[in-house]
């Protein structure tokens, strides 16, 4: 402890994220948070609203998943209004959320998490970035992109135009598919199934090569819990379906509704965080859980499209089921991305596609929840909505709260390794690269240019004994 | 050939954060240059590669935290936008200054000339649903001025130069 800076832990935080690392008289790490920016505000916020805007206002929380937002948000108000959206509606919403999920996976894939697959780990930050990744791999980067541009026009060509889709209301989708439309997403999501297909094997070759060179990894982040996620029909499911609860030896401990929630979600006050810790409440104790892609691959039996399916296989093949590992998270997602290219190309050649897609609904005095798997896992909205067809209360379940207790606990143990042995700069470089594996959308809110996104407070009894950020 | 693009990017509804929206929203309603592309993004970071399209002139108005005074006008041309020394964890980490580079390296017929962030310096990026801090609402009608002004240089230009096109407003976009 070369430092004593003495700030108090619950002011505002300054950037996006902070960890912070409880440490006892020894030095040792006590106890690990991951705080986030307080998202709590949005729901009161949106109380005095009208409900039948919610899914438009609600796609503005979060610049990274709008769509999930959007999507979770028209779902509690069928729910609200007791409707089902005809086929044609679910079919295009279901479209417009593949898109996102190319968007989402690819930004994640070869943009957040590439760099550590194209250069390993622990170099320099400065260069390990993804302008550093253009320069030493251009062809895979350009592909890459392409895939997450694509993603990005599909959910615009179906979403309407823009960053924030707003064609889904209550009862399913409020336009038609034009010819042009069409025949556009219909070249596009060819296009995507082609580039996923050219890069996925260099991609599992990357990833498996960093996990043969670093051992340790798979070691370190293997963390036994419960996990969440959405299947129907037993197959992994983004858009619909029951909520599949698996405990950490791979047995299915509850299989429900999203309107039934409550009853088995958890939420609980942390020490020192904003955040709530969010356990799963099943036969009489609560369980930590995650959500997010290693959840939903561990519990889905198989997946809907031909080759996301084999590739479902290989990787079932080769980590076992549960399979506890965050940094197997990026591998996850290459499976889900070919699964959304797939089933894009697939709901596009539907032949159900183009009839009615709305049916009337009325949501006044009612009270609605609904769910989607949100790139990141599971989110939960739910609206009481009053006679007049004004939101009268709001919760929402969103995946990174979820995870925090989970990422916590592999803060505490990684941070107890790096505090002894490293310098300020492999701290901040190893905490980043666990938060990383998580894949936390941090503070849906701020981004503003010089904002630091992470910082790690040291401290002992509340004082904080050492402050570690890079440079702006 | 397009000649100029504004992106505005901000959470309009969270705290000073919503000042790039509030630019988006003023340019909207007033005329602007002729070949002039106005458009809003919740995110900036890669999705700006989407949008260039070869102008000349990219101006990029958003929120900035850079220690200085609640609304504090900073212009900056590329060299001297901040580059984040920090590998992002999350899709709001990347910059402006990445996704031109990546842009000049793999679609150098896309990428924008010139480059400038124009930053307003925000107070208060956590509270929700309560608008502008003062300084920064007070610090908009310089902001105009100053996208204006830089969008004029451009047009003096290409006047000169003969090469003007009609202009082309997305506005609503994003919203």
């Amino acid at each position: 402890m070369n430092k004593t800076i003495t700030i108090d832990p619950v002011t505002r935080i300054e950037g996006h994220a902070k960890i912070l690392l409880e440490c006892n008289e020894q030095g040792a790490v006590d106890e690990a948070f991951f705080i986030v920016n307080e998202l709590r505000g949005f729901e009161r916020i949106l109380v005095g609203m009208e409900a039948h805007t919610l899914p438009q206002v609600t796609a503005r929380i979060c610049g990274v998943c709008p769509t999930a937002h959007h999507l979770a948000s028209a779902k509690a108000l069928d729910n609200a209004a007791g409707v089902e959206p005809p086929p044609a509606g679910k079919l295009l919403r279901e479209l417009m959320y593949m898109g996102h999920m190319i968007h989402s996976h690819a930004l994640s894939l070869f943009v957040l998490a590439g760099p550590d697959l194209v250069f390993g780990l622990g170099g320099e930050a400065a260069t390990q970035n993804i302008v550093g990744m253009v320069e030493a791999n251009p062809e895979l980067t350009k592909k890459g992109l392409r895939v997450r541009s694509i993603g990005q026009k599909i959910n615009e060509v179906i979403g309407g135009r823009g960053i924030h889709p707003v064609t889904a209301i209550a009862g399913g989708i409020s336009a038609r598919l034009s010819d042009d439309q069409h025949a556009r997403v219909s070249a596009l999501s060819t296009e995507a199934v082609t580039l996923v297909n050219e890069l996925s094997p260099t991609i599992k070759d990357m990833l498996l090569k960093l996990l043969d060179d670093n051992p340790v990894l798979l070691d370190k982040l293997n963390l036994p819990s419960w996990y969440l996620g959405t299947v129907n029909g037993g197959k992994l499911n983004v858009y619909d379906g029951l909520l599949r609860a698996m405990d950490d030896t791979g047995a299915v401990r509850a299989e429900f509704e999203a309107g039934a929630y409550a009853d088995y979600l958890v939420e609980r006050a942390v020490r020192k965080s904003y955040a709530k810790e969010v356990y799963l409440d099943v036969d009489g104790a609560e369980h930590m859980y995650r959500v997010s892609t290693l959840a939903r691959m561990n519990v889905a039996d198989g997946m809907e499209t031909p080759l996301a399916q084999k590739e479902f296989e290989e990787f079932r093949d080769r980590f076992g089921r549960p399979c506890h590992n965050a940094i197997l998270q990026m591998y996850c997602k290459l499976v889900e991305l070919v699964y959304a290219c797939e089933k894009a190309h697939e709901i596009i050649n539907h032949r159900d596609l183009r009839g009615e897609t709305r049916v009337p609904a009325s949501i006044k005095g009612t009270h609605g929840i609904g769910h989607v798997e949100a790139p990141r896992g599971v989110l939960i909205h739910d609206y009481k909505i009053d006679a007049e067809g004004i939101v009268r209360g709001a919760n929402m379940i969103i995946a990174t709260q979820q995870n925090t207790a989970a990422i916590n606990a592999s803060l505490k143990e990684s941070g107890a390794d790096l505090l002894a042995g490293g310098n300020d700069e492999q701290v901040l470089n190893g905490l980043e690269f666990v938060v990383r594996c998580y894949d936390p959308c941090l503070a849906c809110s701020t981004h503003a240019v010089g904002q630091m996104e992470l910082t790690v407070e040291v401290a002992h009894q509340g004082r904080v004994m050492r402050r570690l950020a890079r440079e702006v | 050939m397009r000649r100029a693009l504004i992106v505005c990017i901000g959470n309009d509804l969270v705290g000073d954060d919503a000042v790039g929206y509030e630019v988006y929203q003023l340019l909207r309603r007033r005329p602007l240059p002729p070949s002039t592309r106005l458009v809003f993004l919740g995110v900036g970071g890669l999705a700006l590669i989407d949008e260039m399209a070869g102008e000349e002139l990219l101006v990029v108005v958003d929120a900035v935290n850079l220690g200085g005074a609640p609304g504090a006008l900073h212009v900056m041309a590329f060299d001297d936008i901040p580059q984040p020394q920090t590998r992002p964890v999350s899709g709001h980490g990347i910059g402006v200054r990445e996704a031109l580079a990546v842009c000049q390296r793999l679609y150098p017929e896309k990428a924008a000339a010139a480059v400038y962030l124009v930053g307003i310096e925000g107070d208060d990026f956590s509270s929700v649903g309560g608008g502008l801090s003062e300084p920064v609402e007070a610090a908009l009608p310089k902001a105009l001025s100053t996208i204006l002004g830089l969008l004029d240089d451009v047009h003096e230009m290409n006047l000169k130069r003969g090469l003007l096109g009609k202009t082309e407003t997305e506005a609503g976009r994003g919203q």
